[in-house]
This record gives C-alpha cells, sequence and structure tokens, in this order.
C-alpha cells in the first residue's frame, strides 16, 4: 500500500467518523418489541427479551431430587445459585430430553427456565403484537401472540411464569423482595 | 504497590485495640499482674506501631493508658474502679480513632467519643464489629478460579498424550507383524519403548493435574471458609455493654461467652450482636437484681449473663441467659389484658405461653414504659433481626429464676469438612462429623445389602439406602456399577449406611442453602460450589436417616413414580432372582417373579408387563418354550422377551432368537450394564 493510499484511505475514515457524529442518533422506540424466537418442548414460543436478565446455553445443572418434576436442578450464576425450571414442563407438555438454553426471569428471587432451542432474536413493531388481557390455556403463562416467520407464536410471560414457579413451590409472593 | 502508609497499620492497630478491649474487660473480671502485663504489652506495640505512622492521636493515647496501668504492674487486687473507669474511657477513644482511619471513614476531624454510661437502649449505634477481610477473600478466590482455569489445557493435553500412547502401541504392533528384518526389530523395540514412555507419561500427568486440582479445591474451600469469622468476635462488645450497664446502675454483673469457635457468615453474627447488645443491656437493667437484694433472695452477690453460641443443623442459635428475677407475669399478665390480647378473668396461661403472647403483641409499642416495655425493645430488634434472615425468638423465663432469650437463625454460609462421595454419576457431600466410618462393600455384600435393605455393621443391622436411590427419587437410576462403599452416618443417635459407588476424598466446604424455589428431597442439605462455580449438593444426615426409614416402610422398593409396565423375572434360582430384581428395581423398574415356566405362563397371563426376563435351564417348562409359548398367544406375543442363562453356545443364542427372544444375555459373562441397555431398548420409557 503506497502512502498516498493510506493517505486517502485515512481522509475517508475521518470523514466518516466525523459523519457518524453529525448524524442524529438511532433511537431503540418503545413502539419495538425484542423478542427471542424459542422451542420448548417441541413447540415454538417467543419470550420478551426485557423481561429476561440472561441468557445462557449449556450451563450444568445439577439435579436435584424432590418434589416439583418441573425443577431441573440448580445452577451457578456468578456464585448466586439459581433453581432452573423446564419451561415445557411448566408449559404442560415436557419432553424427555433436558433442555440447552436457560433465560433467567428479571426480578427476585432467582429463577431460570430452561428450553429446548433457541430460533432467533427478533426486533418487531410492539402493533403486530396480538395482546391478551388474561392467558389462555387456564395455565395463565402465556400472554398474547406474534406472527413471526414461519407462524405465528404464543409468548411466554416470564412474570407470569414466574408466579406460575411461586405458586407451585408456595413461596409467599408478601415476602418476596424487590428486584 | 500499595502506596497507603497506613495499610499494615490499620490491620495491626485493629487487632491491638480488639485485644485491649477484650482485657481491659478481663482485667474488670480477673484482676491481677498477668491481665495488667498483657495489656502493657499491647498498649506499647500500639504506642510504638502509631508513632512510626504518624498518629500521634493514637500514640499519646497509648501511652495515657499505659501510665494508668504501670503502678499497678505488681498488684494482685483489683484496679481502684475510677482508673479502671480511665482505662475504658481511654480504650474507646483509642477504638474510635482506629476507626476512623478505617476504608470508608472521613480521616478527619477526629472524633470524640463519650463517656461510657448507660447508653439509650434504643439508640442507633453500630453493631458489634464482625469483620473479615471479605474483599481480599474474593480477590484470592477469584485467583483460585483463574489457576483452576489454567487446568483445561492440561486435561485435554493429558487427553492427547493418551492418544499418542495409543497410536504408538498401534504402530508397535503392525511392527510386530511385518517381516522380521534386522531394521523393522529395531524400529518395533523403538516403537514398544516409545509406547511404554508416553503410557508412562501419560498415567504421572493425569495423576498429577488431578491430584493439583484436589489440592486447589480443598484451598478454594478454606478460603471461602476465611469468608466466615469467629462467633467470639462479638463477645467483647457484649461484655462491654454488660459492663457499662452494670456500672451505670450500681450492680455487680459478671459475662461470660461461650461457643465463641462456632464460624459464621459475618451478616448473620453481625445482626445478631445487634441485638444481643440490647439483650444484654436489658438482662442487667431489668433482670439482674440490686447485690442487696440478691443477696436476700439466697443468690450470689454477683449476677452473670451468660450468652452461648452453637450450631442446631442449618440454624445458629444464640442464647443470652440471665440468673435474675425472670419477668414479671403479673405485670405482663396486666399488659397482655391492657392489649386486648387476654380478657380478664380468662383462666391463668402457663408462664410460656403468656411470655409468647406478649412477645407476638409486640409490647414495645405500649405507650406506657414500663419495666417490661424496656424488655420489649430488646426482644423488638431480635423479633426484627429473626423476621429479617427467616429465624425465631422464644423467651423462657420463671419469676425470681432469671430469664433466657433465645436467637435462631438460619445459617446462609456454614462451613464444615465434607466427605466427597459418587453415586450413579452424582457428586455428592457428605458433613464429615457426622460419618462414623466408611466399609468397602464386595459386590454380593453389596447386592445382599440392596436386596435386604440392611447392612451387618459393627455387630448390628444398618438400615442400608443406596444413595443412587434416594437422589433419583421420582426418575430412573442411570445405570451404574452399583455401591462399592457404605457411608455410616449417624444423626439423633441413629445410624444409617449409605451406600456410594466411590468416595473421592475429602473437602473444606461452604454450605449454602437450596433457593428459595427450589424445594428439595429432606436428603439435601444444602449446596456448595465446586472449582467451576457449579453447585453441587450437601447431604443432610437427618435427612437421610429419615429417608432410609421411609423407604424402610415401603418394603425397600422405590416408589413407582414413573408409569412404566412392570418386569417379570423366571428363573428357579432364588439368588438369581434378588439379584436381577435389585438391578432392575435399582434401574426404577417395577418387578414380578416367578419361581418356574409355569408359575412365569400364569402371571403372564393374569397382568400386563413391560417385559420377561426368563432363564432357560428350569425344571418343567423351560425358558425356550416359555418364550415360545408367550410368543404364541396373541395376548402377550408383544411383550419382548429376554433369555438370561449360562449356556453361552451359538446353537442356544440361534435357538432363543428362533422361538422369538429379543435378546440373549450369558449369566457367566453377566453384565449388569448391557442388561440394562436391553431392557432400556426394549421397555418404553
Amino acid at each position: 500500500m503506497s502512502p498516498a493510499d493510506v493517505g486517502v484511505r485515512l481522509a475517508g475514515l475521518r470523514e466518516e467518523f466525523d459523519r457518524s457524529f453529525a448524524e442524529p442518533a438511532r433511537r431503540h422506540d418503545v413502539e419495538y418489541a425484542e423478542l427471542l424466537a424459542v422451542h420448548a418442548g417441541g413447540r415454538p414460543y417467543a419470550l420478551r427479551l426485557s423481561q429476561a436478565s440472561g441468557l445462557h446455553s449449556d450451563r450444568p445443572v445439577t439435579p436435584l431430587p424432590g418434589p416439583q418434576p418441573a425443577l431441573l436442578g440448580v445452577a451457578g450464576f456468578g456464585g448466586a445459585i439459581v433453581p432452573v425450571y423446564d419451561l415445557a414442563a411448566l408449559l404442560g407438555h415436557a419432553l424427555p430430553e433436558r433442555p440447552r438454553w436457560l433465560v433467567l426471569a428479571a426480578g427476585a428471587p432467582p429463577l431460570a427456565l430452561a428450553f429446548h432451542g433457541l430460533d432467533g432474536h427478533v426486533r418487531v413493531p410492539a402493533t403486530d403484537i396480538v395482546e391478551e388481557a388474561g392467558g389462555h390455556d387456564g395455565r395463565d403463562v402465556l400472554r398474547g401472540m406474534v406472527p413471526l416467520a414461519g407462524g405465528t407464536r404464543p409468548i411466554v410471560d416470564l412474570p407470569a411464569a414466574r408466579a406460575a414457579v411461586h405458586r407451585l413451590t408456595g413461596h409467599n409472593p408478601h415476602v418476596q423482595e424487590e428486584p | 504497590m500499595s502506596q497507603d502508609p497506613l495499610r499494615y497499620f490499620r490491620v495491626e492497630a485493629r487487632e491491638l485495640v480488639d485485644q485491649i478491649s477484650a482485657g481491659v474487660l478481663d482485667l474488670d473480671q480477673h484482676p491481677g499482674t498477668e491481665p495488667v502485663a498483657r495489656l502493657l504489652r499491647f498498649a506499647h506495640t500500639l504506642k510504638g506501631a502509631a508513632r512510626v505512622v504518624r498518629q500521634q492521636e493514637i500514640a499519646d493515647r497509648a501511652h495515657a493508658f499505659e501510665e494508668v496501668l504501670v503502678p499497678h504492674r505488681s498488684d494482685e487486687g483489683p484496679l481502684p474502679a475510677a482508673e479502671l473507669r480511665e482505662l475504658l474511657r481511654l480504650n474507646d477513644e483509642i477504638e474510635a480513632y482506629v476507626s476512623a482511619i478505617e476504608p470508608g471513614e472521613k480521616p478527619a476531624p477526629a472524633p470524640h467519643p463519650q463517656a461510657p454510661g448507660p447508653r439509650e437502649a434504643h439508640a442507633a449505634e453500630p453493631a458489634p464489629a464482625a469483620r473479615t477481610a471479605t474483599a481480599d477473600v474474593d480477590d484470592l478466590l477469584d485467583a483460585i478460579g483463574e489457576a483452576h482455569a489454567r487446568f483445561a489445557p492440561l486435561r485435554t493435553g493429558g487427553l492427547s498424550l493418551e492418544r499418542l500412547h495409543r497410536a504408538a502401541e498401534t504402530l508397535a504392533d503392525q511392527l510386530r507383524t511385518g517381516r522380521a528384518t534386522a531394521g523393522t526389530r529395531a524400529a518395533r523395540a523403538a516403537a514398544v519403548r516409545l509406547a511404554v514412555d508416553l503410557g508412562a507419561f501419560s498415567r504421572q500427568l493425569a495423576d498429577t493435574v488431578e491430584q493439583a486440582e484436589r489440592e486447589l479445591d480443598e484451598v478454594r474451600g478454606r478460603a471461602e471458609r476465611l469468608r466466615l469469622v469467629a462467633a467470639s468476635g462479638i463477645f467483647t462488645a457484649l461484655h462491654r455493654a454488660v459492663r457499662d450497664a452494670a456500672d451505670a446502675e450500681g450492680k455487680r454483673v459478671r459475662f461470660e461467652g461461650r461457643g465463641g469457635d462456632l464460624r459464621l457468615d459475618p451478616q448473620v453474627l453481625t445482626l445478631a450482636g445487634s441485638a444481643l447488645l440490647h439483650i444484654v443491656r436489658n438482662a442487667v437493667v431489668h433482670g439482674i437484681e440490686t447485690e442487696q437484694r440478691r443477696v436476700t433472695a439466697g443468690k450470689p452477690a454477683e449476677g452473670t449473663v451468660l450468652v452461648t453460641v452453637e450450631r442446631r443443623g442449618r440454624y445458629a442459635a444464640f442464647l443470652c441467659t440471665d440468673d435474675g428475677r425472670g419477668f414479671d407475669l403479673v405485670a405482663l399478665r396486666r399488659t397482655a389484658e391492657a392489649r386486648g390480647l387476654l380478657t380478664p378473668g380468662d383462666p391463668a396461661p402457663a408462664e410460656d405461653a403468656l411470655v409468647d403472647l406478649v412477645l407476638r403483641g409486640g409490647i414495645s409499642t405500649s405507650p406506657t414504659v414500663t419495666e417490661v416495655a424496656g424488655r420489649g425493645i430488646g426482644l423488638d430488634v431480635a423479633r426484627d433481626v429473626a423476621e429479617q434472615l427467616g429465624g425465631h425468638v422464644s423467651v423462657r423465663t420463671g419469676t425470681g429464676r432469671g430469664t433466657t432469650i433465645e436467637l435462631v437463625l438460619p445459617l446462609a454460609l456454614l462451613s464444615l469438612h465434607g466427605l466427597v462421595v459418587e453415586a450413579a454419576g452424582t457428586v455428592a457431600s457428605v458433613p464429615l462429623d457426622s460419618v462414623r466410618t466408611c466399609v468397602r462393600l464386595a459386590p454380593e455384600q453389596a447386592a445382599a445389602a440392596v436386596m435386604t435393605g440392611k447392612l451387618a455393621y459393627d455387630g448390628e443391622a444398618v438400615p442400608f439406602l443406596p444413595l443412587a436411590r434416594a437422589l433419583y427419587a421420582g426418575s430412573t437410576v442411570p445405570e451404574n456399577a452399583g455401591p462399592g462403599v457404605a457411608v455410616v452416618v449417624a444423626a439423633d443417635d441413629e445410624c444409617v449406611a449409605v451406600g456410594v459407588d466411590r468416595l473421592a476424598g475429602t473437602s473444606t466446604l461452604v454450605v449454602r442453602p437450596l433457593p428459595e424455589l427450589a424445594p428439595a428431597a429432606p436428603v439435601i442439605g444444602g449446596v456448595s460450589m465446586d472449582l467451576d462455580g457449579n453447585p453441587r449438593l450437601v447431604l443432610d444426615a437427618q435427612g437421610l436417616v429419615a429417608e432410609t426409614a421411609r423407604l424402610g416402610t415401603l418394603g425397600a422398593v422405590p416408589s413407582p413414580a414413573t408409569p412404566r409396565l412392570p418386569i417379570l423375572v423366571v428363573d428357579d434360582s432364588l439368588t438369581t432372582r434378588m439379584l436381577e430384581r435389585s438391578i432392575l428395581e435399582s434401574a426404577g423398574y417395577e418387578v414380578d417373579l416367578a419361581a418356574s415356566g409355569e408359575e412365569g405362563l400364569e402371571k403372564a397371563r393374569s397382568r400386563r408387563y413391560g417385559l420377561y426376563l426368563t432363564d432357560i435351564d428350569m425344571p418343567g417348562i423351560d425358558g425356550f418354550t416359555f418364550v415360545a409359548e408367550t410368543r404364541a398367544d396373541p395376548e402377550l406375543s408383544g411383550v419382548p422377551a429376554i433369555l438370561v442363562s449360562s449356556r453361552a453356545s451359538a446353537e442356544d443364542r440361534a435357538r432363543g432368537a428362533d422361538v422369538g427372544a429379543s435378546a440373549y444375555v450369558v449369566k457367566g459373562e453377566f453384565d449388569q450394564e448391557e442388561l440394562l441397555a436391553h431392557i432400556r431398548r426394549l421397555v418404553p420409557a
């Protein structure tokens, strides 16, 4: 590369750099929803990213013998011990194979939900989401639907899933700490 | 390198101040030349160190402290009260200056500690210090984690080396089969040598890595233990509170602390310490009588406040016992009635019930400040702490006999030594203090123990629990070789033998409670972290005893949690029947037994089975016939059959396949793994 080429390239980079400041900042508007397209127990679902505090794959989960079949075990996250529940089991259609993805539900106490496959991350206009006040199936974990490539997916509401786990474990919401 | 000139002085000064604080109180309680000499030593060291780092205020007070003590160097008797008070005052001032130079404190202006005296019982004040170098320990744990991460390439290196070793062996083998010339002979010898050297090196590397990892694990456990602090850390502050309160009240009170060696989570200890501060003060002010009254009541003139710390399973109990007058139950009853907790004229409740009632009702909010209400404040603080941490408070009192207030708090972190065991691929730890002994089991002993649910140990039949069964309760036990070692665990005067595959050494553990949303079987006492930060189960001795009793009442048969069809075992040999049953049951199958082909056919027609497992050589109908007959019956032909026989000939195998057996297992080369693999293939989950 000759010195002249370098000069041209440098000028180009400078210009680009300056332009990036001149342009108005791009904004992530509230009218968009960030979703994770997932598979749990062989069925497609969507999760709202804003309700999650982390996504992990292939974390070792130590099985815990106990009364809850949906409880896969406990996993370590940065020194904290987090219970891992099978999302498919909470939705009532568990599969024998262990799910390899974990999503940490926002809030307290710590809780992770496991699902089998991650299909991708999508950003959709909020108006595309079919909102529903209650849940269906009487299970109260699914809230709304979203049309995505490949079909419409029910949305798993993580706070509702958390509430379902709290009910299962008899966790008293009155003593629940603030997140 | 730190530029902070006070870095080391802080640590030393803190230690000396703690020793001086404890020493003055000790001198108060046990006068003599020895405590005086010790205090002089501490004060002198502090003075010197303070001068070096130009902490003149501290040096001056340490000097003044020495001046008070020097004339009493050879006094056996107690110090005059005024001088002791002066020592305490100087002690407080030094303490305040030392606290001021600790990180997070404003360095100047220097604080002016109050003269010791009765403090407001409900005033906000720092809790007794339960200090720990948490940040340093966290750094250390991070460093250990880093060191452990460096082992990953070593482990993969070990695997590569093992591959090289096998390649060299293959090469040596290939050279052996070739035409033998002088050249190939030499090459072969070289290849053999290479294979041997590589093999030895590979084993050595694997051993070293394993050992280093074990040691690193131990270091991690000990480092985590450093985060915990000794319970005795709160005693000095409590002693001082008792002394100050007694001084203000003109009473003579002795303080005693017991169980100071227990190491606890600093947060729990600090909160318990702050509650106890109120409780001991109340014990002195409201509990201990004046000297005169005590003597009249026939008690020693000097009152006693005893604080005991003890571990109760996953809880720590803090007890404050005084030998004072006890609660005024009449006044308590009046308070209870006034607050509408009792209706006047009700039959008198028992003392404990009355105290509990008032405790729950919260007498501290009573508008009239009575002696009882004064007690209430201390109890309120204790109750707040208990509520905050999920513990409880109880009170035992007897009029004229004294009071014990008990604060029981769950231990968030607890350090113990654990025996690391493996069962069916799961690693778990058993608290070492509950382990009596470990017994190696021969395969037939293990099979008998699994079968009968008992193990002969020390002349007794001890209940036997295969750990795999407890760990996989409600699901299929992964195939495993069966217990190789029995760990005899004792709890509450009962012993159980826990069958594990193997022992994997001992380790220092810090046990954490299970997270809130993870209910577990009672055999699980908590979790610890392994080197990779993954949870590892810690078993609970009481839970193991209880689980063994529960399974024992079920006839040592695991609960059929899976709705799988049962398996029918047909064999004329009792031993074989029992062995097969134990294998199948450990793997989570329900099993029916038949002692002959005839009985087998009868049972097969009376119930739906998932599989038949049959012997060949039996009197009457043999196994071939059994299989053939069931194949011929349209109702039964869908149920797969496995032949298990000592016959190993090709003809027998062919005949088995002809009659329709799905598999053929030879008893002589009986392999549990192979059998279970066949069964898993044939019986849908």
